[in-house]
C-alpha cells in the first residue's frame, strides 16, 4: 500500500489535469482548481521546510565554531529579522504613530529598496567585468563550431547596440534579425518541440504508472 | 601563448571596463535607436485595444534584472493610463512587489486614477507556474484580496472580471526567467486564448523568436527592445508641471545607458580579438609539438 497509495494518487490527480486542460468546464474545472490551491499550499509548506533546514544546517554550523560562522549568524538575524517585519506590519503590531508616518510596508519596502536592491544589482553587475575577463581569457576560435559561435556572438552583439550599424553602415542589425529569425527561431523551435515530446513522454510515463523515480524506486 | 594569457592580470581588464562604464555614463550623451518589427508590434498592441479594456500585468523580476525590465514597465504603467486602460497587477516573483507599489504610487496620480476603479495590486503568489495556471484558471480563488489585504467585492475593477481570464483583454509580462513568459505562454496564453506580450531580458530574449509573432504578438528585449519602446511611448505620457514629459527622463537614461552598453560591447569584442590574435601567433601547431 505505500507504494500502490502514491502511485494511485499521482495518477488520478495526472489524469484530472489532463482533462480539465481539454474541458475546462463543469467538473473537471472545479476540480483542476481545487488541485491547483493544494499544489499553492505545498509550494507555501516548502518555503516552511527549506527555513527549518537551512536554520538546522546553520546552527550547527555555528555550534561547530566552522569558519563560515558570522555569515550564518548575519544570515540567520536577516531571515527572522525581515520575518518578524512582516508579521508585525500584516498583524499591525507597529505603533500605529510609526504606520501613519511611513505607510504600512515601510520595514519590509526599507529592507527591501536599502539592502537587497543594491546588494542583487552589485552581483549582477559584478558579471560584466566577468565577461570582460573571459573574452580576453577563454574565447578561443579552436574548431569550426567555436568559430561559428564567436562569429554569431560578435554579430549579435554588434547589431544589438546603436553603434553597430553606425560602424556597418546598418549592416549589423540586418544580420543579427536573420540569425534571430531564421536561425535562432528555426532551433528553438526545433529544441522546444523534441523537449515537449519529451515532457509528454515522461508525464505519460508517470501517469500510466510506469514511471516511479519520483518514488525514489 | 597560454602563458602570455594566464599570466595577464585581469584586473586591468576590469579596470578599463570600470573606467569606460563610468566616464560614458558621466559624460550624458545619449543614443536614439531604431525601432525592430517586434517593438512596434508591442506598441500596436497596445494601441488596438479599447479604452476600459483590462490589463493583467505581470512583474515576474527582481533587483537583478531591474535595470533592463523596471524602465519598460514604467512605460508600459504609463501607456495603459495614458490610453484610459485598466490595470490588474500580479507578480510571481516575491521580489517585484516593492517595485511595482512604488511605480503606481506614483504614475497613477499623473493621470488622475483610482485605485481599485483603474487599477488594482493583487501582489505576490507563491507557485510558479502552478500560480500561473492558478490566475488563469480563477483570479479570484487564488486572490481572494487584494495586496493590501482589500477584499474582492470592494474592488469595483474585479467585477469586471471571471474565470478562465474572462474580461482580460492582454497579459504583459515584465520576465526576467523561471517563472516567466514562456510559463505564461503554456499555463495561460495557448489554454484560454489571451494575447500576450512580454518584456525580457537579454538572456531570455532569443528564446522568444520561437513564438512571434503567433503565440507572442510583440516583446521588448532587454534594455534595447526597452529603449526602443520609451521612444514610441514617451510622447503619449502625461506632462509634468515642469512642461516636461512624465517619461522623458526614463527614455533619456535609458538612451545613455545604450550608448555606455554600445561601448562596453565593442571594449568586449576588442578583447576578444585581441585574445585570438595572441592565441594564434604563439600557439604550437600540432605537428610541430608532436616533432
Amino acid at each position: 500500500m505505500k507504494r500502490e497509495i502514491p502511485i494511485l494518487l499521482t495518477v488520478l490527480c495526472g489524469l484530472a489535469v489532463t482533462w480539465s486542460f481539454f474541458s475546462p468546464v463543469g467538473v473537471s474545472s472545479a476540480m483542476n482548481a481545487e488541485l491547483l490551491d493544494w499544489a499553492q499550499v505545498f509550494f507555501s509548506v516548502a518555503f516552511l521546510l527549506g527555513i527549518a533546514n537551512l536554520v538546522r544546517i546553520s546552527l550547527k554550523q555555528v555550534t561547530a565554531g566552522h569558519a563560515d560562522s558570522p555569515y550564518k549568524l548575519v544570515m540567520l538575524a536577516v531571515l527572522f529579522g525581515y520575518l518578524l517585519a512582516g508579521l508585525a506590519e500584516i498583524h499591525g503590531w507597529l505603533p500605529a504613530a510609526f504606520t501613519e508616518e511611513h505607510g504600512n510596508k515601510a520595514l519590509r519596502n526599507w529592507g527591501h529598496a536599502k539592502i537587497f536592491v543594491p546588494l542583487q544589482a552589485t552581483m549582477f553587475s559584478l558579471l560584466a567585468f566577468y565577461i570582460a575577463s573571459a573574452a580576453f581569457r577563454a574565447f578561443r576560435a579552436r574548431s569550426l563550431e567555436a568559430t561559428l559561435l564567436l562569429t554569431a556572438g560578435a554579430v549579435v552583439m554588434l547589431g544589438q547596440v546603436p553603434i553597430g550599424d553606425e560602424l556597418t553602415g546598418g549592416w549589423a542589425s540586418r544580420a543579427l534579425a536573420f540569425l534571430m529569425v531564421h536561425v535562432n527561431g528555426a532551433g528553438q523551435k526545433a529544441i522546444i518541440m523534441g523537449a515537449t515530446l519529451g515532457v509528454l513522454a515522461t508525464g505519460l510515463r508517470i501517469v500510466l504508472g510506469i514511471e516511479r523515480s519520483y518514488l525514489s524506486e | 601563448m597560454a602563458s602570455v594569457i594566464a599570466n595577464f592580470d585581469r584586473r586591468w581588464i576590469f579596470l578599463a571596463v570600470g573606467l569606460l562604464v563610468v566616464s560614458l555614463y558621466a559624460a550624458g550623451i545619449s543614443s536614439e535607436l531604431p525601432e525592430s518589427e517586434y517593438v512596434r508590434d508591442f506598441h500596436a498592441t497596445l494601441e488596438a485595444l479599447p479604452p476600459g479594456a483590462i490589463v493583467l500585468l505581470s512583474a515576474d523580476f527582481d533587483p537583478a534584472s531591474a535595470a533592463e525590465l523596471l524602465p519598460m514597465y514604467q512605460g508600459v504603467i504609463h501607456h495603459l493610463f495614458a490610453r484610459d486602460l485598466r490595470i490588474v497587477n500580479v507578480a510571481t516573483w516575491p521580489a517585484a512587489p516593492p517595485f511595482t507599489q512604488k511605480e503606481f504610487a506614483r504614475i497613477a496620480p499623473l493621470y488622475g486614477k483610482t485605485y481599485g476603479v483603474d487599477w488594482v495590486e493583487l501582489g505576490f503568489l507563491p507557485g510558479d507556474d502552478v500560480a500561473m495556471g492558478s490566475i488563469g484558471q480563477s483570479l479570484r480563488s487564488a486572490y481572494p484580496r487584494d495586496d493590501r489585504r482589500t477584499s474582492w467585492a470592494d474592488l469595483p475593477l474585479l467585477a469586471d472580471v471571471g474565470d478562465n481570464m474572462r474580461g482580460i483583454s492582454l497579459l504583459i509580462t515584465a520576465s526576467a526567467g523561471y517563472p516567466g513568459i514562456l510559463e505564461w505562454i503554456a499555463q495561460v496564453g495557448g489554454r484560454y486564448d489571451v494575447t500576450l506580450l512580454a518584456g525580457t531580458t537579454a538572456v531570455q530574449t532569443p528564446d522568444l523568436f520561437a513564438f512571434y509573432p503567433l503565440q507572442l504578438k510583440g516583446f521588448l528585449g532587454a534594455a534595447t527592445g526597452a529603449t526602443q519602446y520609451l521612444q514610441l511611448a514617451a510622447p503619449l505620457a502625461a506632462r509634468l508641471p515642469t512642461g516636461e514629459g512624465a517619461l522623458d527622463e526614463v527614455r533619456d537614461e535609458n538612451q545613455r545607458r545604450m550608448l555606455v552598453q554600445s561601448w562596453a560591447h565593442i571594449l568586449i569584442l576588442a578583447l576578444i580579438v585581441v585574445g585570438n590574435v595572441i592565441y594564434f601567433r604563439t600557439r604550437v601547431p600540432t605537428g610541430a609539438a608532436r616533432r
